[in-house]
C-alpha cells in the first residue's frame, strides 16, 4: 500500500485498476478530464486498454461493449456528457451488462460553468434513461480515499447486480487533493476492507430469469454460450419478445433484483442522533463535510443537532429517516433535489428545509445561521443569490 | 429446411417474421452462404444487429452469440467488443440503412477511421420501413414516401454525385461494396472478402421492401413489379460504363489487410508501454 497526495480523479483511476477494471472509453470533459488522463497512463501498465471515443455516446457504448466481451469496464464524464448516456445506460440495464459509470458533478443545466462543483444531478442519476420499469444504484464519495474506496465497490456491486453503478461525485471531489491510500496488491485491497469479484460467465440457456436473485454471472459474447441479449424485452432466454407477460417478468427483476437487496446497498454516515436532536442536517458530496463542521460547532456550542451524510443515494434509504426533527437539505444546487426525497421519508411532525449553493461550498456560518434559526423558530435567512437586486 | 439454415440459425427464427416477398432474407441467406463457404463455424462468429426491420429479424437468429444494440450504436459496442473479444472471432452486422447512414454513421465513420475489424452488412429497403414508410437517406429522390408525400425533395448519399462508399473510403474503410438482394454469386463472393478483411468492411445491400416503400413509391406490392424495378435501377459498377443507375455495384474498394487492424493496434500499443515500463 502506498501513500500518496492526490485527486479525486487519481483517486478513482486506482480504485477501478484494484477493481480490475481494464477499459476506460471516454470523451474529455471538464472537471472528470484527468480520469481519462490517469487512465490513458495506468490502463497500458496493467494490461488494460484506454480507449477514446468520438462521444459520450460512443464511450459508455464503448464500455458497455467491452463488458459484453467479458472485460471489466468504466467511463466517466460531467453532467453534459451524462444526458448522452441515456441511451447505452438503458441498454446496459435492460441487457443487465455490469459497467460502472462516474460522473463528476458540475454546475448547469447544460455548459454551466465547466470547473466548479454543482449537484444537479440527483434525479437524472435515478432516472438516468427512459422507459421506466428499472432501479440503479448511485453511491457518492466525500473525500478523495471514499472515491477510490467506492469505486472498488461500484464493480464488485455491479458484478453482483449485472448492471451499471453511478457513483455520483462532484467536482470537488473529483478535483480535489487529498492523502491517499492506494492499494498496489490484492492483499492491500483485502486489508482496506475492499472486495472484488471476478468477471463471470453465464453458460445459458436461461440469461434472463425471471425472478430478483443477484450473483447471476452476466451474458458474455465469444464463448459460444448461444448468448442473445439486446434492447428489446428479452425472454428468458434472451429473444425479442413484444409479449406483455415477458415485460412484466423483466420489469419485476430490473426493480426487485434491488429492492429486495436494499440492504446491501444501505451506506450512510449519520452522527450525534442518539439524543434525538431537534435539527437534523441531511446531505451527500463535499457539502456533506461542511455540514458535519456545522453539527460538530453546533455541538459545542451545547445545540441539540446531529446529522446523516447520504453514501449510497439510490435506492434512496428511506428507512433512516424515522426521527421526528427539523430537517434540513444541504445541497449544490438551488432548486432542491435531495429535500424532496427527504420530505417523502421523514416521519410526521417532522419539516424539511433547504440550504442550497451552487459553484462553492456553503460555509459553517452559514449553516450555522441556519441551524440557529431552526432551534429558534426564527424566519429562515434567505439564499445569498435571494438577496441580491436582479 | 433449407440445410444452410439448419446448420447456422435456430429454428425458433425460421421463417421470419418479414412480409411477403421482402428482400431481407435474400441478404440473410448470402451472408450464411459466404460464412459457409469460408468454412467458418458457428463458434467464431458474434453476431450484431440494429434495430428497425434488420435488426428484428436476423437478431438471435444465428446459433452462435447474439447481439442487438441501440439504434445507430452497434459500430461504438463493437468497438469495445472487438477489444474485449478473441482475435480470431469474427464480428458480422445486420443493420439498416437508417441505422448505419443516418443515426449512426459518425460511428461508422468513426469505425472505418480505426480501420475495426468488423463486417457490416446494410440491409438498405430505401428508408424507414418498419415505421411504416418513411424516406431516409437512399430513398431515390422524387419518390413518394409516407413523409415525402410530395416527393423525397432533398439530396441522400447515393444521388447526384455523391456516393456514402465514397465517405467512407476517405475515412479509412479498407473493404467497401454494393450488391442489391437479388444479385446471387457475385453477392456471397464480396461477403466474403469483406469477412476475410481484418479491418472495417462494410457491403451496401438494397433489398425490396414490398409493403411499405413499393407500395407507396411505385404504386405495386407486387412482388414480380418491383422485383423488375429494382433490376432495371441496378447497374455494374464498371469503369467507363455510366449510368444513372441508383444502385451501383460491385467492389467499390478493396483495400483488404493493408492497414493495421484497430484492435490489434490497441494491443500493440499495451505490449510496448509493458514492454517499455518493466
Amino acid at each position: 500500500m502506498k501513500r500518496v497526495l492526490e485527486t479525486g480523479n487519481a483517486a478513482i483511476t486506482e480504485g477501478a485498476i484494484a477493481a480490475g477494471c481494464r477499459v476506460f472509453a471516454g470523451y474529455p470533459i471538464t472537471p472528470a478530464t484527468e480520469i481519462a488522463e490517469n487512465m490513458s497512463r495506468r490502463l497500458p501498465q496493467v494490461g488494460g486498454y484506454y480507449l477514446q471515443a468520438e462521444d459520450e455516446l460512443a464511450a459508455m457504448h464503448i464500455a458497455v461493449g467491452s463488458s459484453l466481451g467479458g472485460l471489466k469496464a468504466m467511463t466517466a464524464t460531467s453532467g453534459p456528457g451524462f444526458i448522452l448516456y441515456a441511451d447505452p445506460y438503458g441498454w446496459a440495464l435492460g441487457s443487465e451488462i455490469p459497467v460502472v459509470v462516474v460522473n463528476a458533478q458540475r454546475v448547469g443545466p447544460v455548459s454551466g460553468i465547466t470547473g466548479a462543483p454543482g449537484q444537479g444531478e440527483f434525479y437524472f442519476s435515478r432516472y438516468p434513461t427512459q422507459g421506466g420499469n428499472f432501479e440503479t444504484i448511485v453511491l457518492a464519495p466525500a473525500s478523495v480515499q471514499e472515491a477510490l474506496n467506492l469505486t472498488v465497490e461500484a464493480f464488485y456491486l455491479a458484478e453482483r447486480f449485472r448492471m451499471p453503478v453511478t457513483l455520483l461525485a462532484d467536482q470537488l471531489v473529483t478535483d480535489g487533493w487529498e492523502s491517499l491510500s492506494v492499494p498496489e496488491t490484492p492483499d492491500d485491497v483485502a486489508a482496506m476492507g475492499l472486495r472484488v469479484l471476478p468477471r463471470r460467465i453465464h453458460s445459458g440457456p436461461e440469461f434472463y430469469p425471471a425472478s430478483d436473485e443477484i450473483d447471476v454471472p452476466p451474458v458474455v459474447l465469444g464463448h459460444n454460450t448461444g448468448a442473445a441479449c439486446s434492447d428489446w424485452t428479452p425472454t428468458e432466454q434472451g429473444y425479442d419478445t413484444e409479449e406483455v407477460e415477458a415485460q412484466h417478468k423483466h420489469a419485476y427483476r430490473l426493480i426487485y433484483k434491488v429492492r429486495n437487496h436494499r440492504d446491501l446497498l444501505r451506506r450512510y454516515e449519520a452522527y450525534y442522533l442518539d439524543d434525538n436532536p431537534e435539527v437534523v442536517l441531511v446531505s451527500y458530496g463535499s457539502p456533506a463535510r461542511v455540514a458535519k463542521s456545522a453539527v460538530k460547532r453546533a455541538r459545542e456550542r451545547g445545540l441539540k443537532v446531529g446529522g446523516i451524510r447520504l453514501i449510497g443515494l439510490w435506492p434512496f434509504p428511506e428507512e433512516l429517516f424515522t426521527l421526528p426533527a427539523k430537517y434540513l437539505s444541504v445541497e449544490l444546487n438551488n432548486d432542491g433535489q435531495l429535500v424532496r426525497e427527504v420530505q417523502r421519508a421523514v416521519p410526521k411532525g417532522s419539516a424539511v428545509h433547504f440550504f442550497g449553493k451552487c459553484g462553492e461550498l456553503p460555509t459553517v456560518a452559514e449553516l450555522q445561521r441556519m441551524i440557529d434559526a431552526l432551534l429558534s423558530g426564527e424566519p429562515l435567512p434567505a439564499n445569498r443569490w435571494e438577496w441580491e437586486a436582479w | 429446411m433449407d440445410p444452410l439454415a439448419e446448420k447456422y440459425l435456430r429454428p425458433r427464427k425460421i421463417p421470419s417474421t418479414a412480409c411477403s416477398g421482402c428482400g431481407l432474407g435474400q441478404i440473410h441467406k448470402k451472408i450464411v452462404m459466404a460464412i459457409d463457404e469460408l468454412g467458418l463455424g458457428i463458434e467464431d462468429v458474434v453476431w450484431g444487429t440494429g434495430i428497425g426491420c434488420a435488426g428484428r429479424q436476423t437478431f438471435g437468429a444465428w446459433k452462435g452469440d447474439n447481439f442487438a444494440g441501440t439504434h445507430g450504436r452497434v459500430y461504438a459496442i463493437s468497438t469495445g467488443l472487438r477489444v474485449a473479444l478473441p482475435r480470431d472471432k469474427k464480428i458480422v452486422l445486420t443493420v439498416g440503412d437508417g441505422d448505419a447512414f443516418g443515426i449512426g454513421l459518425l460511428h461508422v465513420l468513426h469505425c472505418a477511421r480505426r480501420n475495426l475489424d468488423v463486417t457490416v452488412i446494410v440491409c438498405d429497403n430505401l428508408g424507414y420501413q418498419s415505421t411504416g414508410g418513411q424516406y431516409g437517406w437512399t430513398t431515390p429522390e422524387g419518390y413518394k414516401t409516407d413523409s415525402s408525400p410530395y416527393g423525397m425533395n432533398e439530396p441522400n448519399w447515393v444521388q447526384g454525385g455523391r456516393d456514402v462508399l465514397g465517405i467512407l473510403r476517405e475515412a479509412g474503410a479498407t473493404f467497401l461494396a454494393r450488391h442489391t438482394s437479388l444479385e446471387g454469386r457475385e453477392a456471397v463472393e464480396d461477403i466474403k472478402k469483406a469477412i476475410q478483411n481484418r479491418g472495417f468492411s462494410l457491403v451496401h445491400m438494397p433489398f425490396p421492401c414490398i409493403t411499405n416503400f413499393a407500395g407507396r413509391a411505385l404504386g405495386t406490392r407486387k412482388p414480380v413489379e418491383v422485383y423488375r424495378w429494382f433490376k432495371e435501377h441496378t447497374d455494374g459498377n464498371v469503369p467507363g460504363k455510366p449510368g444513372d443507375a441508383l444502385f451501383k455495384c460491385g467492389v467499390y474498394f478493396d483495400a483488404s489487410n493493408s492497414r493495421v487492424e484497430y484492435s490489434e493496434l490497441v494491443r500493440n500499443n499495451v505490449a510496448e508501454v509493458q514492454r517499455r515500463y518493466r
